[in-house]
């Protein structure tokens, strides 16, 4: 599903504040795995979810994504195979504020020439699964921390994605929303989407569901383990 | 499927921008104001050419007017009888016509004394015209009612001082009511008998002779032979005064449009200045854009968009008020520098006058640089990485 | 040199938009120099973003090429009464030497730029930009017309003198002056007719042809075609259609059919028939690119949709032209 050969991540190369973020990275994630990429802030975990989910191009190395390379596309096909293959759910959420909430979830899909119409009742179904179907009018900075999360997550499921990615999901909840959110991600693995998550939280990674947890550190791949 | 990708972006930027209007009303008042003067120029001297022409449209081929010291004076009748001698030349008529100075208004009238001929749009006409040979009678512009006439309408009394200091009185039987009022606004007509006591003009004299030839292309052989004839006269073709009209109409407008170019530099680069500038909201909303699926060319899509939005906004609203401005309000802010060259006139309404060429030229100047200014912001936006909200 | 809020604005756009294409063509140097497709390199990676840019430069540079070729007609249509004898734009555009060249170059400019932004619609389909020197040459020759272009139209602007007598439509557009122009309009009606007629018939069999196989001789063919049915056209316009829509025998002139007087039927009619050729053309331009491995089936998809669009627009413009020969009472013969 996601295979990642020697993939090497330079920022600011040749510059005097020359950072490498990911360093000789070879990892592989099969299909319907819940992986966890465990490390301290800094270790490269989140430079790593960027390039599996396509946002930035490796300096070296190859970044396989269901059986195409993706390291070397020109930005428009990079784009296309994110919009296909990803849903993503970020720290911060990242809603945009002052639109409504199913307004937000349409989002990644306006220029994909989807009818409005057709695309609000997939917006609201999908809404109605997560238990938002009656906020689906609210403007969203009048949503609980909660419900932003849920937001987020049916934004990351509009276009039916195979993988979602994760950023530190669970780092602005209490325990009882963590939960909750590892409840849904579950249940979306069941369905048999692969996840991914790039977290330091015990609560996420000690969970049962997980059956592959990649920890990094300084760049590099620490440990891989594996569960079933 | 691809006209729906352009609606649905439209429809984003049109909810971004409502959300965001208070960044944007500045730059729109501005565009507006640009706009509105640019456009108000235009429609004046406009308008002002196309009253000319409506004007010249029924004026005679050739007016003969005598020259003396390179002066134009009084004209013998008895002329007329050579020139319809020469080939060519349909009728002649003499013409009787100044202009009155009234201290009391600080305003030029046109006077016109008539013999035979009538004037053809008498419709516009409330009441009637003077006959040529009736004493003390007039028919009055709109204006002249408005600055003298305490009634302003028919039946009172019109007083004007004649050449040797007596008043003569004129009793008002007709109102010019024209949808071009440049013509008739400062119009005063009397008969022919009148004009000469009012102005002590000698018998057999007149102020000009109009010469009607009816085929087009002779115009200019009949005015050869008149020159050449009467080398003391001077013949003025109608063509000669449209070309003299356009010409002054189109350099004074297009003086005022080059005079004009610094205050669309400064618009430009506020409109740059403003298109860089990011808010750093702005900047977070385009990343996540970015991070959840658009690709940069449909950013660089929401950004024409936005600024189609704008300027369309802001032309429409320019060219609104502009229109108000100078056909309901009668180019109150720059009629001088524009319509009074030899006369000063009265109040008076345009015709509104607008076509296509207008528009597209209005466009070209304001609309093109504005959009030139933001296409470098733009594009720099649009190439924000699209992991940038991932970084933090 | 007249001082016209027509001519101000057509010389601020131009100036502008030349000034856009120039950094366009910079842009396009740089890359075109430090290009290389397999480097992962910051360079790259911004040359990459950089051809964004580029594109929406030149989209922009068209759209005013497009709009400046009808304020340029209608500036010239706006002078007119400035010159003496000049009738129409036919008498202005001809009020000096640099008139008719002016449209010509902004004709040419305008099937240039729409030609760049054809091909590189092309290229941004494959995934390796195989174009991407090709089309940054063709830029350098977008930019020089462009250069032309404003040179021709300020000498044109600055060389008007208002009080020259300059021939007009009723001169250059009637038979009874020399040169080719006139000639063509004397050409007896009939046979130019068929003649046209038969052309369109010839260049929608061929288009046909294209849509269904796309063969590299049906492809070729049709873009000279296309090109000589371009020029034929604009001569069957002076020749034969322009008196149908005046419904006068003599005049032939090409601009005045933009006027409100003929319900601007010259707007659609000019539209389809740009439209028409410039697909019709570009479908044999493109066809070398079907060599290179990862365009071959980007070029055939659009020779086979391409070559639907010329003949569309033909017909199009076909049924314009001939709607008043059918409609309207007046008959040449």
């Amino acid at each position: 599903m996601i295979r990642t050969e020697n993939v090497t991540k330079y920022f600011n190369r040749g510059n005097p504040d020359e950072v490498i973020a990911i360093n000789d990275v070879s990892i592989e994630i099969k299909k319907g795995d819940f992986t966890v990429l465990k490390g301290p802030s800094g270790s490269g975990k989140t430079t790593l979810l960027s390039l599996i989910g396509c946002m930035s191009r490796p300096t070296s190395g190859k970044v396989i994504v269901e059986n195409r390379d993706v390291s070397r596309l020109p930005e428009r096909f990079m784009t296309e195979v994110r919009r296909n293959t990803f849903g993503f759910i970020f720290q911060q959420f990242h809603l945009i504020k002052g639109i409504t909430v199913s307004d937000n979830v349409m989002l990644p899909l306006y220029p994909t020439g989807i009818k409005p119409s057709k695309l609000r009742k997939r917006a609201e179904e999908i809404l109605i699964n997560l238990g938002m179907g009656s906020r689906k009018d609210f403007p969203v900075q009048k949503l609980s921390g909660g419900e932003q999360q849920r937001t987020a997550i049916a934004r990351a499921l509009i276009n039916n994605p195979d993988i979602i990615l994760a950023d530190e999901p669970t780092a602005h909840l209490d325990t009882h929303l963590s939960e909750e959110f590892l409840s849904i991600m579950r249940n979306l693995q069941q369905e048999g989407k692969t996840i991914v998550v790039a977290t330091h939280d015990p609560l996420v990674y000690e969970k049962d569901c997980v059956n592959l947890i990649v920890e990094m550190r300084d760049g590099m791949v620490k440990d891989i383990i594996k569960k079933n | 499927m691809a006209l729906e990708k352009h609606r649905n972006i439209l429809d984003y930027t049109l909810q971004a921008l409502l959300r965001r209007k208070f960044k944007n009303i500045g730059i729109i008042l501005v565009f507006t104001f640009v706009i509105f003067m640019l456009s108000s120029i235009l429609f004046l001297s406009y308008s002002l050419r196309q009253e000319a022409h409506l004007i010249l449209q029924d004026s005679p081929e050739i007016v003969v007017q005598k020259m003396r010291a390179g002066r134009h004076e009084l004209i013998p009748i008895n002329l007329e009888k050579d020139i319809r001698k020469i080939p060519g030349v349909s009728s002649t008529e003499p013409r009787y016509w100044g202009y009155y100075y009234d201290s009391g208004a600080k305003a030029n009238y046109t006077i016109l004394g008539i013999g035979t001929a009538i004037l053809k749009n008498n419709r516009l006409l409330n009441g009637r015209m003077p006959l040529p040979h009736e004493k003390n009678v007039a028919a009055i512009g709109r204006g002249i009612a408005d600055v003298r006439i305490i009634k302003k309408d028919i039946g009172s009394t019109l007083y004007l001082q004649a050449a040797d200091g007596r008043w003569m009185n004129f009793n008002i039987i007709g109102i010019f009511e024209s949808d071009s009022e440049i013509i008739t606004s400062d119009l005063i007509i009397i008969s022919e008998d009148d004009f000469k006591i009012l102005n002590n003009m000698p018998e057999g004299m007149a102020t000009d002779l109009i010469v009607h030839v009816s085929n087009e292309t002779e115009i200019p052989t009949v005015a050869k032979k008149v020159k050449e004839q009467f080398p003391d006269s001077r013949p003025i073709l109608r063509d000669e005064i449209i070309r003299t009209y356009d010409a002054v109409f189109g350099w004074r407008s297009g003086l005022i449009i080059t005079l004009f170019t610094g205050a669309l530099i400064a618009f430009i680069i506020l409109a740059w200045d403003k298109a860089t500038g990011l808010s750093a909201e702005e900047k977070q909303e385009i990343g996540i854009l970015k991070a959840i699926g658009w690709e940069t060319s449909d950013v660089l899509e929401m950004k024409f968009w936005e600024g189609l939005v704008i300027s369309l906004t802001s032309f429409i609203s320019g060219l609104i008020l502009a229109y108000v401005h100078i056909f309901f309000l009668g180019a109150s802010l720059f009629a001088p520098a524009l319509k009074g060259w030899s006369v000063i006139y009265p109040d008076f309404k345009l015709t509104p006058f607008i076509d296509f060429y207008q528009i597209a030229t209005l466009t070209a100047i304001t609309i093109v640089p504005y959009i030139a200014s933001t296409i470098i912001p733009s594009w720099k936006a649009s190439i924000t990485d699209p992991d940038t909200v991932m970084r933090g | 040199m007249i001082l016209h809020p027509g001519v101000i604005s057509l010389i601020i756009g131009s100036g502008i938009v030349l000034l856009l294409v120039m950094f366009a063509s910079a842009l396009g140097i740089k890359i075109t120099r430090g290009w290389d497709i397999k480097s992962s390199s910051e360079e790259q990676l911004s040359f990459e973003r950089k051809t964004y840019l580029i594109s929406t430069l030149v989209q922009y540079a068209l759209s005013f090429e497009i709009l400046s070729i009808f304020l340029f007609i209608y500036t010239a249509e706006d002078i007119h009464t400035l010159l003496v004898g000049a009738m129409c734009a036919t008498g202005s555009l001809n009020a000096n030497s640099f008139g008719f060249p002016t449209l010509y170059v902004k004709v040419v400019a305008f099937f240039v730029s729409a030609a760049w932004i054809a091909i590189n619609h092309l290229d941004n389909k494959a995934q390796d930009y195989p174009l991407i020197k090709i089309k940054y040459r063709l830029l350098i020759a977008v930019l020089a017309i462009l250069i032309i272009e404003f040179i021709l139209q300020l000498q044109y602007f600055l060389r008007i003198n208002p009080n020259v007598i300059t021939s007009c439509c009723g001169v250059m557009f009637s038979e009874k002056g020399k040169g080719l122009v006139s000639s063509l309009t004397a050409a007896p009606i009939l046979p130019a007719e068929i003649l046209f007629y038969s052309l369109l018939g010839i260049m929608i069999a061929n288009g046909i042809a294209v849509h269904k196989t796309q063969k590299k001789s049906f492809t070729y063919l049709f873009s000279i075609f296309s090109f000589i049915f371009f020029i034929a056209s604009v001569i069957a316009i002076i020749s034969f259609i322009s008196l149908y829509f005046y419904q006068l025998p003599t005049h032939h002139c090409p601009f005045d059919i933009l006027q409100k007087e003929y319900y601007y039927a010259g707007y659609p009619l000019y539209a389809a028939l740009f439209t028409g050729s410039f697909f019709g053309m570009m479908i044999g331009i493109i066809e070398p690119f079907k060599k290179i491995a990862s365009m071959t089936p980007i070029i055939l998809q659009a020779q086979r949709r391409w070559a639907l669009y010329a003949i569309i627009g033909l017909i199009v413009f076909a049924l314009i032209a001939s709607a008043p020969m059918i409609l309207l009472p007046f008959k040449l013969y």
